[in-house]
């Protein structure tokens, strides 16, 4: 099949009314979700696992759903950026910097209206780039043996260690303490216990439910109760609509900016925050003529909206085509996929091309739908800010505990939750990264599984990891990225800086 | 700002033990079948001397870490609740429980008295009502049946 009948049988799928209206609450409770501070489109979506299992969802019709919450939390998560100045997420600071001086101009509307429309452009040019490019990769990838998902998984790691947030050391601590994590409990090949410490509640593994709400949802209510950002709603301006000429003056910005987020979302963790700010830098550089950026100069607005969500779309290229997710949101989904026994990779394309096709089906209807909704409707979503912090945050928590309990139906979890919550806050607080510990949590199965499997063919040789052109091409890489910072000081303090807002 | 520094250096050092410890645990593993010559004590033990090499180095590498003075307080009270609620959960009931959990967080989040009480009592039968009784994933009921 080629990509266009490919994507004609996926909308087919995506287009019963069942899957429609699930893409349009996944949208809807998105934008929502982006708009709220405290959830978070991770938190959503595991909170949203069990209740697709107990409503028997089919597997595509719940990535469906899921996916629908992630880039749709896209595009809710200007609003508070634009009306508050408070970034929701580290991929919007620089949504803020030109976008409030809009709102406090009068011009929050037409900022709003821009960055929806920004966030469109973005979406949608990505997952066209998306739908012919996800094959080929996925074709090439499907030769892989062992010793070359060794490899990549490897090259991942390096990447997350340079380009994310946060000094390589700490980042290659959360990644190891992600692996460590996942080692809790049986060992498939043995049966042996491992870190169980005789505990009969640690024999089955820590729940995946369990470490995302603890590792994001409780550390983030943790992180807002002792910090308490606050601010008032600039009112969403009576001032002049957004003009068709300045459309078209942005949109040069959002095509480049589509460019740099497909490109960095691709890659693992840069992801939305690093390719927001660079798109943000690359335009300053090219359109601030008359020194109007970062006083509610509309380029400067279009340009991170506009790559925040390529990237967001972009990182579900690796998820989808190769299995590995680059990004917080794309592991839980990898997660997700893993629950229900699906594992993306190379052959889901052709062995469940109704969950690949019709997911990337449904992101091109999603993303109409999110225009359509947002344009007319974000004066309701942004009545959500609001909502004041002392029902928002407990709402979030009781419902956080509430979800992990369905899920495990454990007491002992729940502890396991808050503990692993407290554990987070110090990390947070401490300059930890929190996503790559989740990331290396979600492959480490596969990695030990890959280690193992390679070995054993070998009966035990380690050449075996390196017994391929591919193999070691990804090797190169992976030391070429981990010496970036060595060979090229400057580049690595560069990125570092750009991606220093991420916080925690 | 030696405050700064010494985070980084209880945070080293407690990599490195952690990994230290990790090694060691997988060192004292008893195999007695294994399907594969690597078997289960090798990934750990090199994730376990990563670790250790991670937080040696922050260990003595360390960098000042920008400290926010918040609000101890509040996340105590927070924090004190998650912990309790679970041990209160079984006795008191799905309900009853959740309830006080959102009274203390929206008290440490500066609600008002009467306001965060009625709101706490609506979230936690919201929650019941939706998770319980529409969508059939059991919660635990109390002494009282909700």
């Amino acid at each position: 099949m080629d990509a266009a009948s490919s994507l004609a049988f996926g909308f087919s799928v995506a287009f019963t009314p069942f899957n429609l209206s699930l893409a349009l609450a996944g949208a809807a409770l998105g934008t929502a979700i982006g708009a709220l501070p405290g959830i978070g489109p991770i938190n959503a979506i595991v909170l949203l696992l069990p209740l697709c299992f107990s409503l028997k969802l089919p597997p595509e019709s719940a990535l469906i759903l899921l996916a629908g919450i992630y880039y749709g939390s896209g595009y809710g998560g200007r609003i508070s950026s634009i009306l508050l100045n408070i970034p929701g997420d580290p991929g919007l600071v620089m949504t803020t910097l030109d976008g409030y001086p809009l709102a406090r101009q009068g011009r929050g509307a037409a900022a709003l209206a821009l960055s929806g429309i920004g966030s469109f452009v973005g979406g949608t040019l990505t997952v066209l780039l998306l739908t012919f490019l996800a094959v080929p990769i996925a074709r090439l990838a499907v030769a892989f043996g062992p010793a070359e998902y060794v490899s990549l998984m490897v090259l991942a790691f390096a990447l997350l260690s340079t380009m994310g947030q946060g000094r390589t050391a700490k980042t290659w601590a959360a990644i190891c303490l992600g692996l460590l994590g996942a080692m809790i409990g049986i060992d498939g090949g043995s049966g042996v216990e491992r870190f169980t410490f005789g505990s009969l509640e640690m024999l089955g593994g820590i729940d995946f439910t369990t470490l995302t709400i603890g590792l994001f949802a409780v550390s983030e209510i943790l992180v807002v109760a002792e910090g308490m950002r606050s601010g008032a709603v600039t009112n969403l301006g009576s001032g002049e609509r957004l003009k068709l000429s300045e459309l078209v003056s942005c949109l040069p910005a959002m095509f480049r900016a589509t460019g740099i987020g497909f490109f960095l979302g691709v890659l693992p963790g840069t992801g939305a925050a690093v390719a927001s700010a660079l798109a943000y830098t690359a335009e300053k550089r090219v359109s601030n003529r008359n020194n109007t950026f970062g006083k509610g100069d509309m380029r400067g607005l279009a340009a991170p909206e506009t790559a925040d969500n390529a990237a967001q779309t972009a990182s579900m290229v690796p998820m989808l085509a190769l299995g590995i997710p680059g990004s917080g949101t794309t592991a839980v989904m990898l997660g997700a996929l893993l629950m229900y026994s699906i594992t993306p990779g190379p052959l889901l394309f052709t062995q469940r091309p109704e969950i690949a096709w019709g997911l990337i089906a449904s992101m091109y209807i999603g993303n109409v739908m999110l225009l359509v909704l947002n344009l007319p409707l974000v004066g309701l979503f942004a009545r959500l800010l609001l909502v004041p912090n002392w029902i928002l945050f407990p709402g979030v928590l009781g419902l956080s505990f509430a979800g992990v309990y369905a899920a495990t139906n454990s007491m002992f979890e729940l502890l396991l939750t808050t503990g692993i919550g407290i554990a987070a806050y110090a990390m947070r607080k401490m300059g930890i990264p929190l996503i790559p510990m989740l990331i290396a949590f979600v492959l480490a199965r596969l990695l030990e599984d890959n280690i193992r499997r390679a070995l054993s063919i070998s009966d035990g040789d380690l050449m075996a990891l390196f017994s391929s052109p591919v193999a070691i091409l990804f090797w190169l890489l992976a030391a070429l990225t981990l010496l970036v910072p060595v060979l090229a000081p400057r580049f690595g303090r560069r990125i570092r800086a750009v991606s220093d807002s991420e916080g925690g | 700002m030696k405050a700064g520094l010494l985070g980084d250096r209880i945070t080293g050092s407690l990599f490195l033990l952690i990994g230290i410890g990790a090694i060691w645990h997988a060192w004292s593993l008893d195999v007695p079948f294994a399907a594969d010559p690597v078997g289960p004590k090798a990934f750990p033990m090199v994730v376990g001397a990563l670790l250790a090499i991670a937080g040696a180095s922050i260990l003595l590498r360390p960098d000042e870490i920008a400290w926010e003075v918040g609000d101890y307080g509040r996340v105590a009270v927070v924090a004190g609740a998650s912990f309790f609620y679970p041990l209160a959960l079984e006795f008191i009931g799905f309900v009853l429980a959740t309830a006080l959990l959102c009274f203390a967080c929206g008290k440490a989040f500066r609600g008002p008295t009467i306001g965060t009480a009625i709101a706490s009592v609506a979230l936690s039968v919201t929650f019941l009502l939706l998770i319980d009784v529409m969508l059939g994933l059991p919660l635990p009921r109390g002494p009282l049946g909700i």
